[in-house]
């Protein structure tokens, strides 16, 4: 565990308090909206030689959020938003109605490029549904982004 | 049927399927052949260790014993090898099948059938462009300095950059590493290095928006043929252990590597390419002719820098209290803005938030606050937002080594002086395609001939960094300089070579082009001619530096006190004009005191800048 939370410090990656949240050792749905992403200063040596943990990925893995191991490198828009720092960044491009978090978001559910716009509306009007609270999760924000899907009419068939 | 039938029908299809044999006069070119040396990664002269033969340090990667050193002898046992149909090893080296099916003429139709977990990852990978990404440097991270290069796997109906792979090659650092050895161990070589693969979005949230480096994406025009080959070869390298060197076999390095493996003839790595500074290999393949377009990638320091420059100077006030206290927003002052000012405003305060804790542990309060203004920002519509406007490309700088010659007057001595840097910047170097008050060099060397006299060392920095960050409305950053060599201050009546160490923490502001600075200085130094045998002082240093469109311009005056009661004044001014990207003049006047003397001096140089 130990090895873990300083190979992800080395990565400036988050590894808090909810580190042992569900999916095991570094799994990011226990992340919250404003997560902490400290890592100094070892970080810092870790750039110098552009670092890579010890279990360095190829590719079978989306490497980054620890949860997921299996599938390849293509994840859905779940595993994206629990990833580090992805949900601040989708919040601040729901609040505005536009942005490449949301973009990549909707790529992740498999919305076509001619229903974004329509999309990023919903997501816009939707933003204090998604975002509840300041320390809303990653593991609740995809079930509210879920939920508000389900119930547009053109957005239900995506999920 | 007997039981040696079987065997026997397998024997003989075998033969039949065998390649032809390998003539020994083809073999001979087919191992010279650039593609073939670049898939064993052959050192044809690029650095100085491991001459002739391949970097990779791992007796995985050959199928002949003496494959390391001899790509002939690693041809013929691969030839042999991975001629046989169902080989294991096919699945382990699919370039260099490809390589040897494509010379030799072996025609099969499904080479890899058997290779499950190859085709797997070669059918997830996105291979309808590569682009290099070159995340800069962030001023005031010194790890940062040189900046980085990775590479992008872009699919063909990709929506979102998101989604695509970055490969990046990096030393494998283990958890057990203490931190003082991990530096030496990085620039020394005690790590092995490998590429791996990680989501592109990881790759942006790494450099962008937690390190604040710019991220530079140059999309390669290299075609279907080319990238196939590539990717085949990074499979290759999967596991790998190459040494990984901070000077020069660095990351940049090896993704030159790799281009070669694409398109051999670009031929990047026969020439020394000593202290491969990543920007150089932006150059390299523009220059080669492979950057088909450049994209540019704020980070979130430029993003928030130009939200607050959008802001009038009302606009940024309440800003900086909407970000210590949301409530603020109930006010006439910022009720009575139109809504999409009021965007703007909670925007930017909300951008300065997330600047200033984005890399701090959690904190409610925080939270509390950045939720509320980004509620603030939902309550009023966005205005169209302005696209961020894209500084001038780092690849458009000067080259990263300088030889330099002067002339000039000491009191009533007139000299000449010549000078050599290994890398790489510093304020009054030609401008274009750096940062505003970037500074770092490494062994810049300085010899001086004066009249009546013969050449002596003048001066010798080892290692010079400056960073000058200006601060802002919304953040608050620490300027700091290190600098360590050897210089020639009068030290008791004599002007022998000092040994130093200084450096100090200091602050720096923007007023219009003109960018103020102090810091406070600590000196330690030895002389020969002094007892003790360390000296120590302290003093401070202020400047001015300008950025003008076509000059460079820096004044500063400092004072240093000794433990020994000696004391130091240097007041300076220099001013440099670029004629050419790599040429430029510079003027430059020093007045010096010191306890029992003072002198001026003054000099012009000529600045000639060469990769």
């Amino acid at each position: 565990m130990k090895k873990t939370i300083i190979a992800a410090l080395l990565l400036g990656s988050a590894a808090g308090a909810h580190a042992d949240a569900a999916g095991g050792p570094g799994c990011g749905w226990g992340n919250m909206l404003f997560e902490g992403q400290s890592g100094m200063p070892m970080h810092l040596l870790a750039t110098l030689v552009n670092g890579t943990s010890g279990n360095a990925t190829f590719g079978m893995t989306t490497g980054t959020n620890g949860c997921d191991t299996s599938g390849a490198l293509s994840y859905s828009g779940k595993s994206l938003l629990s990833m580090n720092g992805v949900l601040e960044e989708v919040a601040m491009d729901m609040a505005t109605g536009q942005g490449e978090a949301l973009t990549a978001l909707s790529v992740s559910l498999g919305v076509p490029a001619e229903e974004r716009a329509h999309f990023n509306q919903v997501m816009h009007q939707n933003f204090s549904v998604i975002f509840s609270r300041d320390d809303v999760t990653a593991g609740e924000v995809a079930d509210q982004i879920s939920a508000v899907m389900q119930s547009d009419e053109i957005l239900a068939k995506h999920i | 049927m007997p039981p040696g039938i079987p065997a026997f029908i397998a024997v003989f299809l075998l033969i039949l399927a065998l390649p032809r044999p390998l003539m020994a006069s083809t073999a001979e070119e087919l191992a010279a052949a650039p593609r073939w040396q670049a898939l064993l990664h052959i050192n044809r002269g690029a650095t100085l260790r491991s001459r002739d033969q391949s970097y990779v340090d791992d007796d995985r990667f050959f199928m002949a014993e003496n494959g390391r050193t001899d790509p002939l002898a690693e041809l013929q046992s691969a030839a042999e090898v991975l001629g046989q149909p169902g080989a294991e090893q096919r699945c382990r080296f699919p370039a260099r099948y490809r390589y040897l099916a494509e010379a030799l003429g072996w025609q099969e139709a499904e080479p890899f059938a058997h290779c499950d977990e190859y085709l797997s990852w070669r059918a997830g990978i996105p291979d309808a462009s590569v682009v290099l990404v070159f995340p800069a440097a962030y001023l005031n991270s010194p790890s940062s300095m040189f900046g980085h290069t990775l590479l992008r796997f872009d699919a063909a109906d990709q929506q979102s950059d998101w989604h695509a792979w970055a490969v990046n090659f990096g030393a494998l650092v283990t958890a057990d590493d203490n931190s003082i050895f991990y530096i030496y161990r990085g620039l020394a070589g005690g790590y092995p290095g490998r590429f791996s693969t990680v989501s592109y979005v990881s790759k942006i949230q790494e450099y962008a928006h937690l390190e604040n480096r710019d991220m530079w994406e140059y999309r390669l025009g290299l075609d279907a043929d080319e990238i196939s080959w590539m990717i085949d070869h990074l499979w290759e390298l999967k596991d790998v252990d190459f040494d990984y060197y901070f000077l020069d076999e660095n990351c940049s390095f090896r993704l030159l590597e790799l281009l070669e493996v694409a398109r051999p003839r670009v031929d990047l790595l026969s020439d020394l390419r000593f202290a491969e500074v990543p920007v150089n290999t932006v150059r390299a393949i523009d220059e080669a002719g492979l950057v088909a377009s450049r994209l540019y990638r704020p980070s979130k320091a430029v993003e928030l820098e130009q939200a607050g420059e959008a802001l009038s100077a009302d606009e940024r006030r309440m800003a900086v209290r909407l970000m210590k206290d949301v409530s603020l927003a109930a006010q006439g002052e910022y009720q009575t803005l139109p809504p999409e000012r009021r965007h703007l405003v909670a925007r930017a305060a909300y951008q300065a938030s997330r600047f200033r804790d984005r890399t701090r542990d959690n904190n409610e309060q925080a939270a509390a606050n950045s939720y509320r203004l980004l509620q603030l920002m939902h309550a009023n519509a966005a205005p169209e937002l302005a696209a961020i406007r894209p500084p001038e490309p780092p690849e458009r700088g000067h080259a990263t080594q300088m030889l330099a010659v002067s002339g000039g007057q000491r009191e009533d001595n007139g000299f000449a002086e010549i000078q050599y840097r290994l890398t790489y910047h510093d304020w009054l170097d030609n401008h274009r395609g750096f940062l505003d008050g970037a500074w770092i060099e490494a062994l810049n060397l300085r010899v001086r001939r004066e009249e009546s006299d013969r050449w002596r060392l003048w001066q010798l920095d080892l290692v010079n960094i400056r960073s000058l960050a200006p601060r802002t409305a919304f953040v608050r950053p620490t300027s700091w300089f290190v600098h360590a060599g050897i210089d020639r201050p009068e030290v008791a009546g004599q002007r022998d070579a000092t040994r130093f160490v200084r450096g100090g923490p200091g602050l720096a502001w923007r007023v219009g082009r003109w960018l103020p600075y102090g810091y406070l200085q600590a000196r330690i130094e030895n002389n020969d001619n002094l007892d003790p045998f360390i000296n120590s002082g302290g003093g401070a240093e202020l400047g001015l530096l300008r950025h003008g469109d076509h000059y460079s311009l820096h004044l500063s005056g400092e004072s240093l006190y000794f433990a020994d009661d000696q004391y130091r004044h240097r007041g300076q001014i220099g001013v440099q004009l670029p004629i050419t990207q790599q040429n430029g003049i510079r003027l430059s006047a020093l007045h010096d005191e010191w306890r029992g003397g003072r002198e001026t001096s003054w000099m012009m140089t000529w600045r000639y800048y060469f990769d």
